[in-house]
């Protein structure tokens, strides 16, 4: 062999021998529990304000009384969505131990992946999950597998704001509660103030972009509340092609075609806070903007309008985000303890104070450590009522890619009039089979 | 055994440093282009979301193509986008390109001017024509109304969207077609048009009987380059649309893409991605077989 290529083939060995070693170097030696070595533990909340206030209070309280487990709080990094995120830090095994913004509708890929440790091999889930959460609302957040691997921490019931001025000025008193209800007020809500011959102000607006998330605020939470509570599958299998979803797609045709909804994107701001519509369909964050961004609204809060012949309690979306502990963690049970802390009773109140949002907890009205904050905030005592009629999301498969051909059809029927709501919920009921015998 | 033969002969040596140069093509070409193609053949038949292991499925991936609506929707949606383009583009390029190839003042800059959108990148040209065609506020409709005329909903509109798509990648692209025509009209023999005007042919007929029979060649190649462009639109409705309004602008590409990076579906979109690929190949294979059995002049 000649000597230009042995030096050649040295270089490389060299080369390579160089970054094996830097690279060893920097890897950080597992830190042990048990040895008085301080554990550290990195915690990732939502990423918006108020959430990042209560994770920075509830981590500096925590780091000081526990000074053997010390946890770094990070905000979850800014991108398109949380799902997107995680699904890349678990690919990349950069997980936080502990993430408090997991949307249940996530969850089968996460687990699929490997991402989540089932919480309930810690002896003492059951008794800490059914302590704050009654039964009905823990089990659906059960895995297919029968294993819990999160643990519902907050809910956000989807529930109609409406402007109370807006409502007086046209004679209106009572909130609507049917479909018949709310076209009668929005007939009358809908106007030409200047004369012009434009609308002014509408009803309601939606955002008209098919975006599979803006379902979860218009079509998902009406069909829950028209269905008297069903989701979309049931045993595993599709189950929304019944009269029930068409009600839901013939409410916004109707709303569309008799232009109580306008068939434009708003841009420069949100139109219920610009009072340019009378209603709005949203959760308890909203309470929040408005006292700050709008202080000047009267509104008021009530459950979302629901087909005439519906009888019984309204239900609703409560896009609902829980807590995980990722399967890098190399020290499980701290991060446990870590979780539980997250949920005691006191800090559920502080989430109430800071956020505006509910924690999935089936004491909120009756226990006194909450009843100071409700006094002061009557509007939340709304959405604590309707907490416990609530409803998640299906761990089904490909849900975003079920939710986009449900936004698809909302756009053609609802927005365009181009099909009839019997067809839009044929077609969205029949792609969605094909999505999911594809996952099988 | 002479030295010829020798392992560290000269000129062994010399052979040998020629792999060394070959070394950084061959590279790339196994990164990029080997290994991405028997990738994606693995992929036709496998589940893989880029986080969960890879899932063998067989012939899944197919199975739900042939029943997926909404790919052959794509796949219609290119072929009209196809359909208004390329004549659109052959007639406003040949037209161009007569008028700079005549005499006129300034024909440089002209030509200049034409031909900078197409070096300018897609997405900006994109998002300044999301501008122009805003339906409230775009500078179109602005003109449009103050001379009397109603806003056009260029993109709101599930049968405008597409043609709108059509005319702005037009724009885009007409550059690269006028100097392919302006290369074909300089080849025309000037003895032709001055036999043609000694026999008293007017100029519409020098056109039509000499202009366009000796462009064929250039028209070939303009409808080839257009085809290939054409099927893979990609930037221009997913900036301006999305694929909206109704997937009226919902390309085969854009599906493809939406299916791999947007529902992390990457073995269905190696899939759509294949018979799609096949299905130009069909397209590019017929048109080949139509011209060559055009009688030539």
């Amino acid at each position: 062999m000649s000597r230009g290529i042995v030096r050649s083939i040295m270089l490389v060995i060299s080369v390579c021998t160089l970054l094996w070693w830097t690279g060893c170097s920097n890897q950080k030696s597992p830190q042990g529990s048990g040895s008085g070595e301080v554990v550290e533990l990195t915690y990732w909340p939502a990423p918006n304000p108020q959430e990042m206030q209560l994770a920075d209070t509830l981590v500096r309280r925590w780091n000081r009384t526990h000074p053997g487990i010390q946890v770094r709080m990070q905000s979850i990094p800014v991108s398109q969505s949380t799902e997107e995120v995680l699904l890349a830090a678990i690919a990349g095994k950069t997980t936080p131990d502990v993430c408090s913004n997991i949307w249940p509708g996530a969850l089968h890929e996460y687990t699929r992946a490997g991402g989540l440790i089932a919480l309930d091999q810690f002896s003492d889930f059951d008794s800490i999950a059914l302590a704050r959460t009654p039964h009905d609302l823990l089990e659906p957040f059960r895995s297919e597998n029968g294993r819990f691997y999160q643990i519902p921490w907050k809910t956000n019931p989807v529930m109609m704001f409406y402007n109370v001025r807006m409502f007086e000025e046209v004679g209106i008193t009572k909130a609507p509660r049917t479909y018949s209800e709310f076209f009668a007020a929005a007939k009358k809500l809908t106007r030409d103030l200047d004369g012009d011959g434009q609308t002014d102000v509408w009803a309601g607006e939606r955002d008209i972009r098919p975006i599979w998330w803006q379902r979860l605020f218009d079509f998902y939470p009406f069909y829950i509340a028209a269905s008297g509570g069903k989701t979309l599958f049931k045993a595993g299998e599709p189950d929304f092609n019944d009269e029930d979803a068409k009600s839901v797609f013939m409410f916004f045709q109707e709303c569309y075609m008799e232009n109580y909804f306008p068939h434009t994107y708003f841009q420069g701001g949100d139109p219920f806070l610009l009072e340019k519509k009378a209603t709005h369909f949203a959760g308890p964050w909203e309470v929040a903007t408005l006292h700050s961004l709008a202080p000047h609204i009267r509104f008021d809060v009530a459950p979302l309008p629901v087909p005439d012949r519906h009888t019984g309690p309204v239900y609703t979306y409560g896009d609902y985000k829980n807590i995980g502990v990722f399967g890098t963690t190399k020290h499980p049970h701290e991060a446990w303890e870590f979780v539980k802390y997250l949920m005691l009773a006191e800090h559920d109140l502080l989430l109430l104070t800071i956020t505006n949002q509910v924690p999935v907890r089936g004491d909120l009205l009756t226990n006194h450590l909450f009843s100071e904050y409700f006094r002061q905030n009557p509007k939340m005592v709304r959405f604590a009522e309707q907490a416990i009629s609530t409803r998640g999301v299906d761990a089904a498969p490909d849900l975003k890619e079920i939710l986009d051909a449900i936004s698809q059809v909302y756009e053609s029927c609802a927005v365009y009039g181009k099909v009839t709501p019997a067809e839009a919920v044929d077609g969205a009921f029949r792609r969605t089979q094909m999505i999911v015998k594809w996952n099988k | 055994m002479t030295s010829l033969w020798k392992f560290d002969s000269p000129r062994h040596r010399q052979s040998k440093t020629g792999y060394w140069f070959v070394l950084p093509y061959a590279v790339f070409f196994g990164g990029f282009v080997a290994y991405p193609l028997i990738f994606s053949f693995v992929l036709l038949f496998h589940r893989w979301n880029v986080v969960t292991p890879m899932e063998w499925i067989g012939l899944k991936n197919f199975e739900r193509l042939f029943s997926d609506p909404l790919f052959f929707k794509a796949i219609i949606n290119t072929l009209k986008f196809l359909l208004i383009h390329i004549p659109l583009q052959m007639v406003v390029a040949l037209g161009l390109a007569v008028l700079l190839n005549s005499k006129l003042k300034c024909r440089g800059f002209f030509r200049a001017v034409f031909f900078l959108p197409v070096v300018v990148s897609g997405v900006v040209v994109t998002i300044l024509w999301q501008q122009l065609y805003a339906f409230d506020s775009g500078l179109l409709n602005r003109m449009l109304s103050a001379v009397g005329i109603g806003r056009v909903p260029w993109l709101i509109d599930p049968d405008m969207a597409m043609l709108s798509i059509a005319l702005m990648a037009t724009w885009k692209n007409v550059g690269i077609y006028i100097i392919l025509f302006l290369v074909g009209l300089q080849d025309v023999p000037r003895e032709l048009y001055e036999s043609a005007s000694i026999d008293g042919a007017t100029r519409a007929r020098q056109f039509f009987r000499i202009t366009l029979p000796m462009l064929r060649p250039t028209f070939v190649v303009v409808v080839v380059l257009s085809t290939i462009g054409g099927f893979s639109l990609f930037v221009e409705p997913y900036v301006l649309t999305g694929g909206g309004p109704m997937e009226s602008t919902l390309s085969a590409v854009l599906y493809i893409y939406n299916q791999a990076f947007y529902f992390n579906h990457m073995g269905y979109a190696a899939t759509l991605g294949f018979v799609f690929a096949l299905i130009i190949l069909g397209v590019v294979l017929l048109q080949r077989k139509v011209i060559e059995t055009e009688p030539t002049t």
